[in-house]
């Protein structure tokens, strides 16, 4: 009997000692910053959030999901890329400027990466997620990495290359390193001024008819109520479709390549604010655009030549130079390709060339 | 009976255990920081991981051994410490670094201390810091083992950013700079060394910088204060002392074919102490500058560097170096120019002012060009003035070969003529 009692204490005492640690654990600093920041948390595999309808690698899009495109796109590789905006239920878009739209709270941007191997087939690499946070109106980064199986995606924050052999725009076979961008990375591109946004889908960039398509992108979301505010068209900028050479100007077409390829970074606020150069697709200023402007901390990136461009002569542009580059610390874009766009050079080549040379 | 005797125990141990694993990673400890994380090598793709999940209040400790990365990045947060067993037994190596700009890459973080590491061989720079608030960047070492233009820009690279401290580092290889702060406001960089760097030290775009007890030795140049057009702010506010700044001869290896116009250190002749460039209130006193055998010290204007400087000017820009106090430096310099000096363009023209002044004056046949020299350029000629030393350039030097205004600006015409009078630039 008394050792029962004994036994009872030690149980008693046991059982508090749990408790109370449980509670210390639980009322640490760091549980509680979680606590605070709780909002949207990202779920592990891509099928858990339901975008799409049937097998999930042919990205069915299901009802809720606006599948659109840009009217110039970046280059990562050579990707194939599925781009889609799921809207929170009964919430709408606004317009607000030819810049990017108002997306309600709980608003997410989906975009996938695939590419063609040689047998023509599309293979899945990654799926990228932007979430407007409803807590703190904040948006977050997420990438999920598609399995062998190619039948799920699944959330992966520190990068990783993937050897692949692809088809290119031409449908040459090339090998290399694809990157999956870590969760840093995905911000060194989104943030300005220390926030975090979304890049492509600004007003100008998705004001054009689609292929197949028979009315403008923007003016179809209208029309199904799930954009508001929108004006005619005719009265937003149109950003030029870098490939078309028949409907926009080679000053046009190669000032949109470097606004959706560079401008996400070469802009006040950017991540490469400190440059002073700044490609943005309204920018005018000379000095800005590298137009006979010294490199400031370009390093061995600036390849032994002295301005961004000098019109005339890309052979002595840097700008030129590092788009032409795959090696680090001197390929441009720093991130998210790991070969050379050879449209995307020759059609900034061309363009510096064009310019006239400046009178000494 | 026994086994009802030890249930106690038994599940005392089970509790004890669960508890411990609930919440005490074995990793994890406090001591004033939330989160204490310990690593060593082979732990780099946790390490990775830790850094792109990082929490506000983190203290990263790495054991002695080296490291391989490719490159590592925290993007914003708070007090976040990175501490290793000392910059001679914490190796992070970034040999292998197959994409991005730089080794480790800090953005947005107010409050990062990193000490005790040596960061080597990354494929651009090797530290950088952009847009952060209160750094401490102590006891580090980053170096490329080559020392050419194939190593990266800048071994320690805080730009934008605001209260940074470089105390007790190290840089060697940069084919830029090995200590560079660039747009910053607030910067102390001491007890530093930065050696086999085309600059050792650079202040650029930066406001109140105070370099002091360094030693910049056998870099092309040992420290530079620039501003730069067309960037977030203007420097000056410069505070250089108690520095040794020796043996900068080094040939100039930063990648610029043509070694053409304004690209900054580029421009720097092999030979040079300290050179100022379009920047203003700069006091250097108490260093001693020895055998930097090309200039001890440079005063330039945007324009002897690019002739489009003027078009330049705006409130973050002003061509003209003003408000520049030289005083009580030790200052010595060897027999003759660096080889390398002939080769470069800014260098063959110190070779020219030496050779002109002895022409001018047979008597220094066999004398060096003097330790300071100023290109000239004054603000006379944005209207035509001829105010003596209308840019307040204040000298207060003992000895003989004090200065020499090199008139740059007529340095291809009749009329040439450098003049080493120095009243008209003697502090009153």
């Amino acid at each position: 009997m008394k050792k029962s009692v004994n036994y009872l204490l030690v149980l008693v005492l046991c059982t508090t000692s749990l408790v109370m640690q449980l509670q210390s654990c639980k009322n640490s600093p760091e549980q509680q910053q979680t606590a605070k920041n709780s909002g949207f948390e990202f779920k592990a595999r891509l099928s858990e959030y339901g975008f799409f309808t049937g097998v999930l690698k042919e990205l069915h899009p299901s009802a809720r999901l606006i599948n659109y495109d840009l009217a110039s796109p970046l280059f990562s590789d050579y990707s194939v890329k599925d781009r889609f905006i799921w809207l929170p239920l009964g919430q709408t878009m606004k317009y607000v400027s030819d810049g990017l739209l108002d997306f309600p709270d709980s608003t997410i941007i989906i975009k996938n990466f695939a590419y063609q191997n040689k047998n023509h087939e599309r293979i899945m690499l990654e799926t990228r997620l932007l979430v407007k946070d409803p807590a703190g109106k904040s948006w977050k980064v997420m990438t999920y990495l598609w399995n062998k199986e190619q039948t799920d995606a699944e959330k992966f924050i520190i990068g990783k290359k993937i050897p692949i052999e692809l088809l290119d725009s031409k449908g040459q076979l090339v090998t290399t390193n694809y990157q999956v961008p870590n969760t840093n990375d995905c911000k060194s591109c989104h943030v300005n001024t220390s926030k975090l946004t979304p890049i492509g889908p600004k007003a100008r960039n998705l004001n054009f008819t689609r292929n197949g398509e028979s009315i403008n992108q923007l003016e179809l979301w209208a029309s199904t109520g799930q954009l508001t505010a929108l004006p005619p068209v005719s009265r937003i900028t149109r950003m030029p479709d870098f490939q078309d050479s028949v409907n926009y100007s080679l000053d046009q077409r190669a000032r949109a390549y470097l606004d959706i390829n560079c401008a996400h970074c070469h802009t006040r606020g950017g991540d490469a604010y400190n440059t002073g150069l700044f490609l943005e697709f309204e920018q005018n200023d000379p000095n800005y655009l590298g137009i006979m402007k010294s490199p400031v901390s370009a390093g061995g990136g600036a390849g032994g030549m002295n301005f961004d461009i000098v019109p005339g002569h890309a052979k002595t542009s840097i700008l030129a130079y590092r788009m032409n580059s795959a090696e680090p610390g001197t390929a441009m874009p720093e991130l998210g390709r790991s070969l050379i766009h050879h449209e995307g050079v020759d059609l900034v080549v061309d363009w510096i060339n064009a310019m006239k040379p400046l009178k000494k | 009976m026994i086994k009802h005797r030890n249930l106690p125990f038994f599940l005392l141990i089970i509790i004890s255990t669960l508890v411990f694993s609930a919440c005490n990673n074995n990793a994890e400890k406090t001591n004033g920081f939330i989160k204490t994380l310990v690593f060593g090598p082979g732990d780099e793709d946790k390490i990775m991981e830790a850094f792109l999940s990082i929490k506000d209040s983190t203290k990263i400790e790495f054991k002695e051994g080296r490291y391989n990365f490719n490159r590592l990045s925290i993007n914003q947060g708070k007090n976040i410490v990175l501490s290793g067993a000392g910059p001679e037994k914490t190796v992070f190596d970034f040999s292998a670094q197959t994409q991005g700009g730089e080794g480790i890459r800090i953005t947005d973080v107010i409050g990062f201390t990193i000490s005790g590491i040596r960061l080597q061989d990354s494929k651009g720079d090797l530290i950088k810091l952009n847009k952060c608030t209160d750094v401490v960047i102590d006891n580090v070492h980053a170096l490329w083992h080559v020392a050419d233009s194939t190593s990266g820009g800048y071994a320690i690279y805080p730009v934008m950013c605001k209260n940074v401290l470089i105390d007790h580092s190290y840089a060697e290889g940069a084919s830029d700079a090995g200590i560079y702060v660039g747009q910053t406001q607030g910067a102390v960089v001491r007890n530093c060394k930065a050696t086999k760097n085309v600059a050792g030290c650079e202040i650029e775009n930066t406001s109140d910088a105070q370099v002091y007890d360094n030693e910049f030795y056998n870099n092309t140049a040992g420290f530079l204060v620039f501003d730069l057009p067309g960037l977030s702010q203007r420097g000056g506010n410069t505070k250089a002392y108690n520095n040794f700044l020796h043996d900068n001869n080094l040939r100039n290896f930063a990648k610029s074919g043509s070694f053409g116009t304004s690209w900054g250190v580029g421009n720097a002749a092999p030979g040079s102490g300290i050179i100022i460039l379009a920047t203003s209130n700069v006091e250097l006193y108490s260093n001693r500058i020895i055998n930097n055998n090309s200039s001890a010290i440079a005063i330039a204007s945007g324009l002897t560097v690019d002739d489009k400087a003027m078009e330049k000017i705006n409130p973050a820009y002003f061509p003209i170096s003003r408000n520049i106090n030289i005083h009580d430096n030790v200052m010595e310099m060897g027999q003759s120019f660096p080889q390398e000096a002939y080769t470069h363009h800014m260098g063959q023209m110190l070779v020219s002012v030496e050779q002109k002044l002895a022409q001018q004056d047979p008597t220094r046949k066999n004398t060096r060009i003097p330790f300071i020299l100023y290109d000239g350029v004054t603000t006379n000629i944005m209207n035509n003035g001829t105010v003596p030393n209308p840019d307040s350039i204040c000298i207060k030097q003992e000895g003989v070969n004090i200065f020499v205004n090199a008139d740059i600006i007529n340095i291809n015409s009749k009329n040439w003529h450098p003049n080493t009078d120095i009243k008209p630039y003697t502090c009153q």
